[in-house]
């Protein structure tokens, strides 16, 4: 084989490095980016650019954002008193998605898991105490981490370490899912689901 | 629950085959090495996702490929007619389809279809360690209940944490305790729900062994067995979680010492009897023979009892080891069991005497070289 462009060799070689995204896609999307024409080009070099140099983290409750601190932490007509905590910031995405939530959010940055040598002092607990305890005047915290293995430690260890703040601690309900009948339910989930009951 | 076709490309020594199976009885006769036990556990995949014979799925492709492809029928009670595939390649891996749509996890599969080996390596169970008899149990019990499957992956998955912790942490001692204690919470519960169901299962599983090794043997022993865990056992998952957290505290030292999770189900034994004597140390080459064979079948039983689709039922050669009065025994009550059994043998067995093979309820086949054909008895 005899390679005429090296540039769209080394296009190829980067884009393939995209997670889910194989030699063949890349090549395809290489190929689809030579075909456009040079504004297209440009723009989508800017907006990875940007992506790298003007997305931060905001340094309240860690979640990215284009200014400091984000646009949760800094509206005045978000509930103060209710802290949504997260695992990540894609979380915040996903809950800010169902409108459900006004109260502001706090990003762990990950769950405790010993195996990948994450202990709560790499995630922003002291952080989250810090808030707790300071001026933001929070009477609830939720947590909103997953119901596997790591995210019940991390909750266990979170709602532990906030028992002399004297705060509400409340976590998001697991069970059924909609629009699942309950035939097709796991007894673990069902079981939980029972545990976890509301009144009607 | 029965299999009614089955496709299968690259898989062991079948390069492309396909066949339709009887409802009821099927045979399958053929020389060493001809591929007999290759269809038995390609059905195998299909129920469980892996092999009952090799522990890795590349030693089941067939030589000088690099995927191998299966695809069965099933059909049965609860769920009228579906379609299971299950694909592997080198650099894919391993993946399952239930009606074209993906599983997300293999274990989603178990239970699906429930199926019950009998196999030589069966001699291992009353043999060696406890780790078999473990391993026999889990899988038992996963095939009736999702929830216990679910418990023994987390508990697998806390268990590994706490262990890494054991091992990573370099610190004062109160503050690896605090940090000990979420994955205590969590190794309690599921490990205390883990109990409690072996101790109901196996409760319910000894009338069942005992019944079936009187049929086996014709003999007058009685058979024992005796669930040991660190605690006293019971149905009721509180009741344990008590005595488990106890237990923690007490070899709390140990663990740090060991830098190992010490307590828990992953170190239960069960210990089988024949009369009063302990069947692993007593036991003659004989009595383990029929004692293994008798576990299989009260699993059969008892799942038949306790499901609402009966198990498919799989003896891989097991015929050669026995004297013609058991081998009679056992097929009458393969026989009575009205649900789907395949036998391979490599020797000439005598089914005429029991079965008649009328090409439709019952069928016979021999397979030579990787070719399969239906023969008329």
């Amino acid at each position: 084989m005899q390679i005429t462009s090296e540039y769209l060799e080394r296009a190829i070689e980067q884009l393939s490095k995209l997670p889910g995204t194989g030699r063949k896609s890349a090549q395809r999307i290489a190929i689809h980016l030579l075909k456009q024409n040079d504004e297209y080009a440009l723009k989508l070099a800017n907006a990875i650019i940007d992506l790298k140099n003007k997305v931060t983290r905001c340094s309240v409750c860690g979640n990215v954002s284009d200014s400091d601190p984000c646009k949760i932490c800094d509206n005045p007509k978000r509930e103060n008193g209710q802290i949504c905590v997260v695992e990540e910031f894609n979380d915040v995405y996903i809950i800010e998605k169902t409108n459900e939530f006004r109260g502001r959010y706090h990003v762990l940055g990950g769950v405790i898991s010993p195996m990948d040598n994450i202990g709560p002092d790499q995630l922003r607990i002291q952080d989250l105490l810090k808030r707790v305890g300071g001026n933001e005047h929070i009477d609830e915290v939720i947590l909103a981490l997953n119901p596997d293995a790591e995210g019940e430690a991390t909750s266990y260890y979170v709602n532990k370490l906030l028992i002399p703040y004297e705060v509400k601690v409340t976590r998001i309900a697991y069970g059924i899912p909609m629009g699942t009948e309950l035939e097709f339910i796991d007894e673990a989930t069902l079981s939980r689901a029972f545990t976890s009951r509301s009144s009607f | 629950m029965r299999i009614t076709h089955l496709e299968l490309l690259h898989f062991r020594n079948h390069k492309k085959n396909q066949v339709d199976w009887a409802p009821h009885l099927n045979v399958i006769t053929g020389p060493n090495g001809a591929g007999k036990t290759s269809l038995i556990d390609a059905i195998h995949y299909l129920c469980m996702s892996r092999s009952f014979v090799s522990t890795s799925d590349m030693y089941v492709t067939y030589q000088g490929e690099s995927y191998f492809f299966l695809k069965g029928d099933f059909t049965g009670e609860i769920r009228s007619e579906f379609e299971v595939s299950c694909t592997y390649s080198r650099g894919e891996g391993k993946k399952i389809f239930v009606n074209d749509g993906p599983l997300d996890k293999l274990s989603d599969l178990i239970g699906m279809v429930p199926v019950v080996v009998l196999s030589p390596d069966d001699k291992k169970l009353t043999l060696e360690g406890p780790a078999e008899r473990r391993s026999f149990l889990d899988s038992f019990i996963s095939q009736i209940s999702v929830g216990y499957l679910r418990d023994l992956i987390d508990y697998r998955r806390i268990r590994k944490q706490r262990n890494t912790l054991l091992q990573d942490y370099r610190g004062p001692q109160n503050m690896l305790q605090m940090y000990l204690e979420p994955w205590n919470k969590q190794l309690v519960e599921t490990g205390s729900r883990i109990i409690a169901k072996r101790y109901e299962v196996l409760e319910n599983f000894k009338e069942y062994l005992s019944r079936d090794y009187a049929m086996i043997s014709g003999m007058n022993l009685t058979t024992g067995l005796e669930y040991q865990t660190f605690c006293e056992a019971s149905a009721d998952p509180k009741a344990i979680e008590e005595q488990y957290y106890k237990e923690l505290e007490a070899t709390f030292e140990k663990e740090v010492e060991r830098e190992q999770t010490l307590t828990g189900p992953h170190r239960d034994e069960i210990i089988f009897y024949l009369d009063d004597f302990e069947l692993r140390r007593f036991g003659s080459q004989g009595q383990h023979r029929l004692f293994a064979l008798s576990l299989k079948l009260a699993q059969l039983h008892y799942y038949s009892d306790e499901l609402d689709d009966l198990p498919i039922f799989m003896l891989d050669d097991v015929f050669g080891d026995l004297d013609l009065h058991k081998t009679g025994i056992l097929l009458k009550a393969l026989q009575e069991h009205s649900g789907q059994t395949f036998i391979t043998s490599a020797n000439p067995v005598p089914f005429e005497d029991f079965v008649t093979f009328d090409g439709n309820r019952n069928k016979f086949y021999s397979v030579v070289d990787g070719q399969i054909t239906e023969r008329d008895r």
